[in-house]
């Protein structure tokens, strides 16, 4: 309890410092007063059209909108991290391990190579990665329901089918495509970026997310249930099958709409459920709120680094947080002998 | 508290398992079911514990059968100790145990006093309690069974199902556990390995062989030389000690003549 309200103080703080940095040089102060004007306009005087000068709009239409969405994903990828590995029983589960992640690469890359999609409107580059993600995780439900009950071997499987399928015909389009700047951009949509960010996409991809967080916190204890595995879980009353399929989609909606407002950001839905549970221990009730929060700090600061680290210059997201990511998780596998809790 | 199972046929990869097994407990019974390997005993229980979903007859909780039970209704009728308790995530003792409350629980109901007060007696009882806040995944198999046990009875059922839960434990812990489920004054049905404590603890004994139950009763009728060279194929020696204990001892089937001669020149007390 007290780890949470800490974490939420450190997210409010972060959140207000991270608003400094940037590549425009802006005095803390202004960046405050600016910010207090405004709101002080949207409460008292119902007036959201205040606010004018390029100074004020690099911060309420850039800088905010933006460190906004990164708290959003960073949470939506942590609390489905946990989730997904509990739906496979497997600690080395991500968000995007059920297909997630080729569906959408495989919608992304029929968007950019061949244009299908381009009714969605502007970003429809992100609507086909989200379709593509969440059916296959439908594919993925459906194809480990084949001939008999799916359990979690088996929707491990069946996602590591889909995704060979997947990749395999995103590489057939990529290769007959013959577009040298389609790949890039593809590759470059790969990498994960926030630089999309608005507040019409924030208010979406925040609600998602939030519903999606307390759903699952509310199901702290069929998760911990679907640790013990399905033979357990029945005699302690409770069928996991239909819960697993049900937590499936919704991670996926989650995943899809996170992948749809910023690309693939890798190994932060790995290593921050790794971190709480080493710390904190097995037990969703505490794990889901805590990897929610640092799940937000850290993609915070990712996304404040990225933009800072090389002068005049953005590194895409997803690099960053991979590079710091792989490295944490094998001092973390190294430092404590952590068999990833038991069998160690 | 009366559990009936009618003609239970089971088919597992194209092999029957069970084929037409029936018994039955009452309240406070102890039921223990031998048998050697193969031969039916979990499989038997697993229908009944509704981990599998046999083929045929049907298993009856006070006259109702068990499908027309919610899987949160059955869990807190009957309780489960299995042999392979073995969890790849790191929980504490407490937050395993917990879990046997849950099928108590409502869908956004919390942990109360209550129900901490029900796992602080578990583990009391158990032995455990002072390793409520070790780590699951650290304890020694021995001990895990005896945690896994508490969970089974925080869930205070009137039945519990023992799929031999003694398995891999020294022989102190063996007789605590059977000692301790013994004193709980709830029906217990257990698949057991040893025959001598299955002499020792069950008030009533049904003997599997080939998916089939040869015999029934208690361990006196059942345990004599013939049906255990029937079952078992040994040959057996059963008397009682001096403390009136049925006990059993085994020889090697084709040195068994030889054998019995030498321990009925020993100073062991005689068979009866």
């Amino acid at each position: 309890m007290i780890s949470m309200v800490v974490l939420l103080g450190v997210l409010v703080l972060s959140l207000l410092a991270a608003v400094t940095f940037g590549s425009v040089e802006i005095p803390i102060g202004d960046v405050y007063r600016l910010l207090l004007q405004k709101l002080y306009h949207l409460i008292f005087l119902h007036d959201g059209a205040w606010g004018d000068g390029s100074l004020f709009r690099t911060v309420w239409y850039i800088r905010l909108p933006r460190l906004i969405l990164a708290i959003a994903i960073g949470m939506g990828l942590a609390v489905c991290g946990v989730v997904m590995q509990a739906i496979v029983k497997n600690p080395l589960a991500d968000p995007y391990v059920l297909g997630i992640s080729s569906g959408a690469s495989l919608g992304a890359t029929l968007a950019i190579l061949l244009g299908v999609g381009a009714v969605f409107g502007q970003n429809f580059v992100g609507v086909m990665a989200f379709l593509g993600a969440f059916l296959v995780s439908l594919a993925v439900v459906g194809l480990a329901n084949i001939g008999g009950r799916a359990n979690s071997v088996k929707l491990l499987l069946a996602g590591t089918a889909l995704s060979s399928v997947c990749s395999a015909f995103s590489s057939f389009v990529v290769y007959f495509a013959h577009d040298r700047e389609g790949m890039q951009t593809v590759t470059y949509w790969m990498m994960g970026a926030l630089g999309g960010a608005t507040w019409e996409l924030d208010g979406v991809v925040l609600l998602v997310v939030l519903a999606g967080t307390i759903f699952f916190m509310t199901q702290y204890r069929t998760l911990n249930l679907m640790l013990l595995g399905d033979e357990a879980a029945v005699t302690l009353g409770t069928d996991l099958h239909r819960w697993r399929q049900l937590y499936l989609l919704v991670s996926a909606a989650m995943v899809g709409f996170a992948v749809y407002a910023a690309g693939m950001i890798g190994f932060v839905g790995l290593v921050i459920p790794h971190v709480i549970r080493m710390l904190y221990g097995t037990n969703h009730k505490r794990l889901l709120p805590l990897s929610a929060l640092t799940g937000s700090i850290f993609l915070l600061w990712a996304d404040v680094a990225c933009r800072t680290m090389i002068p005049g210059q953005e590194l895409p997201i997803g690099i960053l947080t991979s590079m710091i990511g792989a490295p944490c998780f094998i001092y973390l596998m190294a430092r404590k002998r952590y068999g990833f809790g038991g069998g160690a | 508290m009366e559990l009936q199972v009618k003609e239970l046929l089971a088919r597992l990869g194209g092999t029957d398992i069970l084929r037409g097994v029936s018994m039955q407990a009452g309240s406070d019974e102890f039921i223990g079911i031998i048998g050697p390997n193969g031969s039916g005993k979990s499989t038997l229980l697993k229908c009944i514990y509704r981990v599998l979903q046999p083929t045929g007859g049907a298993v009856y909780l006070d006259g109702k059968s068990l499908t027309d039970y919610s899987f949160r209704e059955s869990a807190r009728r009957i309780a489960v100790l299995a042999q392979h308790n073995y969890y790849n995530f790191d929980f504490s003792v407490q937050e395993v145990v917990l879990m046997g409350r849950s099928p108590h629980k409502k869908p956004l109901e919390g942990d109360n006093a209550q129900d901490l007060q029900i796992v602080r007696e578990s583990l009391e009882l158990v032995g455990m309690s002072a390793f409520r806040e070790r780590s699951f995944s650290t304890l020694s198999g021995g001990e895990q069974q005896r945690v896994i046990l508490a969970r089974a009875l925080a869930q205070q059922t009137p039945c519990l199902v023992l799929d031999e839960p003694t398995n891999h434990m020294d022989i102190q812990y063996q007789l605590q556990l059977m000692d301790i489920v013994k004193g709980l004054k709830r029906t217990v049905i257990s698949a057991v390995h040893d025959l001598n404590l299955a002499a020792m603890y069950c008030t009533r004994i049904y003997v599997m062989k080939a998916g089939k139950v040869v015999a029934s009763g208690t361990p006196e009728a059942v345990l004599t030389p013939t049906l255990i060279r029937e079952v078992y194929e040994v040959e057996a020696e059963v008397f009682r000690d001096r403390n009136g204990l049925l006990r059993i001892l085994y020889y090697p089937s084709e040195r068994g003549k030889d054998s019995c001669e030498e321990v009925g020149n020993s100073d062991l007390p005689a068979g009866q």
